[in-house]
């Protein structure tokens, strides 16, 4: 006898914990993340019949948030550094320019994955921070799984430059990697 | 050389683990001669441990209680206070999409510990107190209730199966265990004669136990719980800091020391 909204506050209170995850890596803030996951339970309530049970609630959540965060943006006019680096070639490793310039003005890692396009972000911190497969994270965003790899790419080629990282230091600690 | 032709987003999906076996293969035999492979592929490595380094911390806080409670009330607004009385939500088998080859992903941890928390959130029960009575003191999971689980809690050796004092259920001790916060834990399961098993943890809390967890799976014809239970349960123990399983003697003497 439940209804959708019923069957969707549970899942939302099972989930809140993720949400909030979602919401951080979106935002960068506890506040703003706050904010954002109530908007989005909000939202979730009230169009709850549009949830299509069996289907994922983690992903349809996180497509509700992920709107309502990008609305925001462009109302506040607040977007951070946008698209153009998203469009640079393939470059391979550290060019010796690019050392000199990233060793003079080295950013954090945090400050360079926050410098990054957000859907490159979002894609790093689904695939490196939160250990979800490209699959997952290709049908959570609704995007080729192709779509997301060269995303991931762009964005750690992008940390790698802007933090100096070259992988000397990886291989000795970190060792294999996760290979199945 | 032969670096050419590894394109960045496969050497990539190597250091990700996501190659299938015979371009990990490859990819492997190549940067054993090819020491900017290697480099090319340790790049990838390091960025995702360091982006994990760097941002796992703020992600991993907490729920603010004022954020929980704010979304509880708009819950029950929306659903009319079935909150309260929400029944055990049955843990549905993971999809069958997800990758074996992969370790398991860490996401599915924090779904599975909350879907659990919110059992132990609605349930909440005291296992009895410490009255005479205390031995007809039973837990009661939707509907279904066990009775003599803290005398079998108290007294059962992990890894030995007895019928429970008073009701035609099986009682499992599993394991025992100190969670995060130094309390005495056990794992344990119980068939009931209606074909459920449950999959529990209870700790010791003001001197008696305390379920802080259960998941009721339909039993297979083996009575034991399917594997699915067995993930949320990993995801509750990992999320309360439960330590190594207490050898046999260690267990005795926790045992002994709380009758």
């Amino acid at each position: 006898m439940s209804t959708p909204a019923d069957d969707v506050g549970k899942q939302l209170l099972a989930m809140l914990p993720v949400l909030r995850r979602f919401a951080l890596s979106l935002t960068r803030s506890a506040d703003k993340a706050d904010d954002l996951v109530q908007s989005a339970c909000e939202r979730a309530l009230a169009s709850a019949d549009r949830y299509e049970p069996g289907t994922r609630f983690d992903a349809w959540m996180f497509r509700i948030m992920r709107n309502l965060w990008i609305d925001r943006l462009r109302r506040e006019k607040v977007a951070g550094p946008m698209d153009d680096i998203d469009d640079r070639s393939n470059i391979v490793g550290v060019s010796g320019e690019q050392v000199i310039e990233a060793r003079s003005e080295m950013s954090s890692v945090s400050d360079a994955i926050a410098a990054l396009p957000d859907e490159q972000r979002e894609v790093l911190m689904l695939t490196c921070v939160e250990d979800m497969p490209y699959r997952e994270v290709a049908d959570m965003l609704g995007i080729p799984i192709g779509t997301v790899m060269s995303r991931l790419a762009r964005a750690r080629r992008r940390l790698a430059e802007a933090t100096g990282i070259t992988g000397d230091g990886a291989r000795s600690s970190v060792q294999q990697g996760k290979r199945p | 050389m032969t670096g050419q032709q590894f394109d960045d987003e496969i050497l990539m999906a190597f250091a990700d683990g996501e190659l299938d076996e015979a371009t990990t293969g490859a990819v492997e035999r190549a940067m054993e001669t090819d020491d900017d492979l290697a480099l090319r592929v340790a790049l990838f490595m390091e960025t995702r441990a360091r982006a994990r380094e760097a941002m796992a911390p703020m992600l991993d806080q907490p729920v603010p209680e004022a954020l929980r409670r704010s979304i509880e009330d708009m819950v029950a607004r929306h659903g009319g206070g079935d909150t309260q009385t929400a029944e055990v939500v049955a843990f549905r088998p993971a999809a069958n999409d997800r990758r074996p080859s992969i370790a398991r992903s860490r996401w599915i941890a924090p779904i599975a510990a909350s879907t659990v928390a919110v059992l132990a959130g609605v349930a909440g029960y005291w296992l009895g107190s410490a009255s005479p009575a205390r031995q007809d003191a039973g837990l009661a999971v939707a509907g279904l209730s066990v009775n003599g689980l803290p005398a079998a809690l108290d007294s059962t050796p992990s890894g030995e199966e007895i019928v429970l004092a008073g009701s035609d259920a099986r009682f499992r001790a599993i394991a025992t265990f100190e969670d995060g916060d130094g309390r005495l834990c056990r794992e344990f399961e119980v068939d009931m004669p209606s074909q459920a098993t449950l999959v529990s943890v209870a700790c010791r809390q003001a001197g008696d136990w305390t379920v802080s967890f259960v998941v009721v799976a339909a039993s297979g014809a083996d009575g034991y719980a399917p594997a699915s239970s067995l993930d949320a349960l990993d995801a509750y123990l990992s999320a309360i800091g439960a330590g190594e399983p207490l050898d046999d003697d260690d267990e005795r003497e926790a045992l002994s020391a709380i009758r």
